[in-house]
């Protein structure tokens, strides 16, 4: 083989495993599911290709409300890991020292169980009688009817405890890079340390910014296991209903358009904000 | 597709004549690729050919007549008798008839044990199961679709002597003609009086404002919707889908007036144990066994009426071994057999004289399991009782939509 097509071939040959891997476990099933929520029919008599679209509006119609609700704890979410995680990304990647390593772990140390766990054991830790409201109410600080669990506010609150990571860890990866030097230019150059962050600081962790907002706010809208533990009434997430359509309904084609609908809605967004942001800042 | 085809083939012979480019030739052959691949992901159903809504063996009768010394059993988790990591009435089963019991625990729920064996029913394969115990429902729609055997029942005569008169001819199988139950449980309310502050009786009590946010309500929806029926005098074996969006109604007021404070499943007993609810619908087995952990707990059938839902042995068409399970069937209807099942159990028991067998027992365990009214419910109890209603496909496609609005708000 002559080199130039050798060379001309290798991008492509390198690319090829992760190609053939998206075609087999992204493509496949995107377009079975396509097909799904274009069918008709029932469990009994089974699933038809129809092209039937107006189980899309009809979708649309029943859960908006679930979905704008969803994008709204998303947002919430993304916002306030943000303003957490910042402050503490930032110092333990320019003050963490020697101990560096160790703050990271302990910011991935509730990762070491289970998801579902760490879910689960805040349904005892808030329990309307539990250790910590049983004991408020015991000495007064709190009205005997007052609830923490079932309602929105320990949905949205559970998924900033379980995204906090995902938010930190880029902001970390980004600040960490950042040039110290730089900030000694900044103050050589008689900026304040306000204006050094804001000029030298935060545009060089934008990276991390974009990534972290990315990360956090994708899965915080398709979630669904956070509402179905710390949620009640009203606070039913659009991943509660896909998977009640799927597996309690079985009605498949909905459940499928729904999945899109989400998966729509959030490419739409996140387009939007790549464009906003710039794509090469995409590139961590 | 078909259409498409010809289509496709006309436009290609048409194709001199109107001088069409190759790129719209392949173009049609795209879509008409994408069109089949497209219709080649659809999930097959019951009552298309080949497969049959009869299952495969046509109804003509039982694979065999004979026993062939095995059968396969499908059941719920903790469902059946253990001590020292064995199941005594399984291995005396084996020891008395010289029968081997495979016995799996692998039903977690109706619906999705449903979802593992509808499609080798639907093509004529067989279940893979000898004997399957699920919920009453399940039956008449597995019988509706042909996906049950006819029981013999004169291979039943511990049933026909020891059943009680509740548990013949049920409506949701008449007759008996494909199942008998297995261990069955009322759906009613479970409460903490010293919460409530008083006595709970109807079904009314679900709906006081005074338990705002401490009553829990179940997101099963056939036990939901059954009891919400009833709890405002519909008979649910008579009622509509208009009377079951009066049911909606109901339950939309409860939730938007922020009475309910979730719907839930097994979790309930959880909430119900560390005083998150005062009140919930509960089932009664589940409360027999949390009044061990907190004695003050208390369970009523609702004077509106309450649900007796039952589980049911029944054999899947073109079982292997249908003979050696129907004499598992008919074993467990000896009242001894009975009891011992009913005493590691505690749900309710199918023969009413495991009780009396049960009361001589020496332990104060076994004897509070033989007074209880959990297991063996009083006369008074009974007649409060309803069956779920027999949804058709389209009236449960109706009801589910129903009940999705309610509880997904």
């Amino acid at each position: 083989m002559p080199a130039s097509l050798k060379r001309r071939l290798t991008p492509y040959l390198l690319t090829l495993p992760g190609a053939l891997w998206l075609l087999a476990f992204f493509l496949v099933p995107m377009v079975t599911m396509l097909s799904v929520s274009l069918q008709e029919g029932s469990l009994e008599e089974g699933y038809r290709f129809t092209g039937h679209w107006q189980t899309y509006t009809e979708a649309l119609g029943k859960f908006d409300t679930q979905l704008l609700r969803s994008i709204w704890y998303g947002a919430i979410v993304t916002v306030v890991t943000l303003v957490v995680s910042y402050p503490m990304a930032y110092w333990i990647a320019l003050r963490g020292g020697r101990r560096k390593n160790l703050y990271l772990l302990l910011i991935l140390l509730p990762f070491f169980t289970p998801f579902i766990i760490r879910t689960l054991s805040w349904k005892f830790i808030l329990a309307d009688e539990g250790i910590f409201l049983g004991a408020l109410k015991d000495w007064g600080v709190l009205p005997d009817a007052y609830q923490v669990l079932a309602t929105s506010t320990a949905v949205v609150a559970g998924m900033i405890y379980n995204f906090l990571p995902f938010m930190a860890l880029p902001l970390y990866v980004a600040l960490e890079r950042l040039d110290p030097a730089m900030l000694d230019a900044a103050s050589d150059l008689y900026s304040s340390r306000r204006q050094a962050f804001l000029k030298v600081t935060l545009p060089l962790s934008m990276p991390g910014v974009f990534a972290g907002c990315l990360l956090t706010f994708i899965p915080a809208v398709g979630d669904f296991v956070n509402a179905t533990f710390l949620g009640g009434v009203n606070t039913t997430m659009i991943g509660n209903v896909i998977q009640r359509e799927f597996l309690t309904n079985n009605d498949y084609p909905e459940g499928a358009a729904i999945s899109f609908l989400l998966m729509a809605a959030i490419l739409v967004g996140v387009l939007r904000y790549v464009r906003k942001m710039g794509a090469e800042e995409l590139t961590v | 597709m078909t259409d498409r085809e010809r289509e496709l083939r006309r436009l290609l012979a048409s194709a001199p004549r109107h001088n069409v480019s190759r790129r719209d030739v392949l173009r049609g052959a795209g879509a008409l690729s994408l069109t089949a691949w497209l219709a080649a992901c659809g999930v097959s159903g019951t009552n298309e050919d080949g497969g049959g809504g009869n299952g495969g063996s046509e109804d003509d009768g039982l694979t065999t007549t004979e026993q062939n010394g095995q059968f396969s059993f499908a059941n719920w988790p903790l469902y059946i008798d253990r001590a020292k990591g064995r199941r005594p009435t399984i291995d005396d089963f084996t020891k008395d008839t010289g029968i081997e019991v495979d016995y799996k625990e692998v039903i977690d729920d109706n619906e999705s044990f449903f979802g593992t064996i509808r499609e080798p029913l639907a093509s004529g394969q067989g279940a893979g199961w000898d004997m399957i115990v699920v919920t009453d429902w399940l039956i008449a729609k597995m019988a509706r679709l042909g996906y049950l055997e006819e029981l013999d029942h004169s291979l039943l005569p511990n049933f026909e002597a020891h059943a009680g008169q509740v548990y013949k001819d049920p409506s949701y199988d008449p007759g008996n003609a494909h199942s008998v139950p297995w261990q069955s449980g009322i759906t009613g309310i479970g409460y903490n009086p010293r919460l409530t502050g008083r006595k709970i009786k109807s079904f009314d009590d679900l709906f006081d404002p005074a338990f705002e946010g401490k009553v829990g309500m179940f997101k099963e929806m056939r036990d939901t919707m059954n009891l919400t029926l009833l709890g405002i005098g519909i008979d649910p074996q008579q009622a509509t889908v208009d009377d079951a969006a009066l049911a909606q109604e109901k339950l939309i007021e409860q939730r938007d007036k922020g009475i309910v404070r979730n719907y839930y499943g097994n979790e309930y007993a959880d909430a119900l144990v560390r005083e998150d609810l005062w009140l919930t619908m509960a089932w009664s087995g589940d409360v027999f066994q949390l009044q061990f952990d907190k004695p003050e707990l208390e369970f009523v059938v609702p004077e509106e009426g309450g649900i007796l839902w039952v589980d049911n042995m029944a054999i899947p068409q073109g079982a292997e071994n249908p003979i050696d399970a129907m004499a598992f069937m008919d074993y467990v209807y000896d009242p001894k057999v009975a009891a011992q099942i009913t005493a590691w159990v505690n749900y309710i028991c199918p023969v009413p004289e495991a009780q009396d067998i049960l009361k001589k027992a020496d332990d104060s365990y076994t004897k509070s399991v033989a007074k209880s009214p959990l297991v063996f419910p009083t006369p008074e109890m009974e007649s409060l009782l309803y069956h779920y209603k027999d949804l058709d496909e389209e009236e449960e496609e109706a009801w589910n939509d129903l009940f999705g609005e309610v509880i997904q708000g």
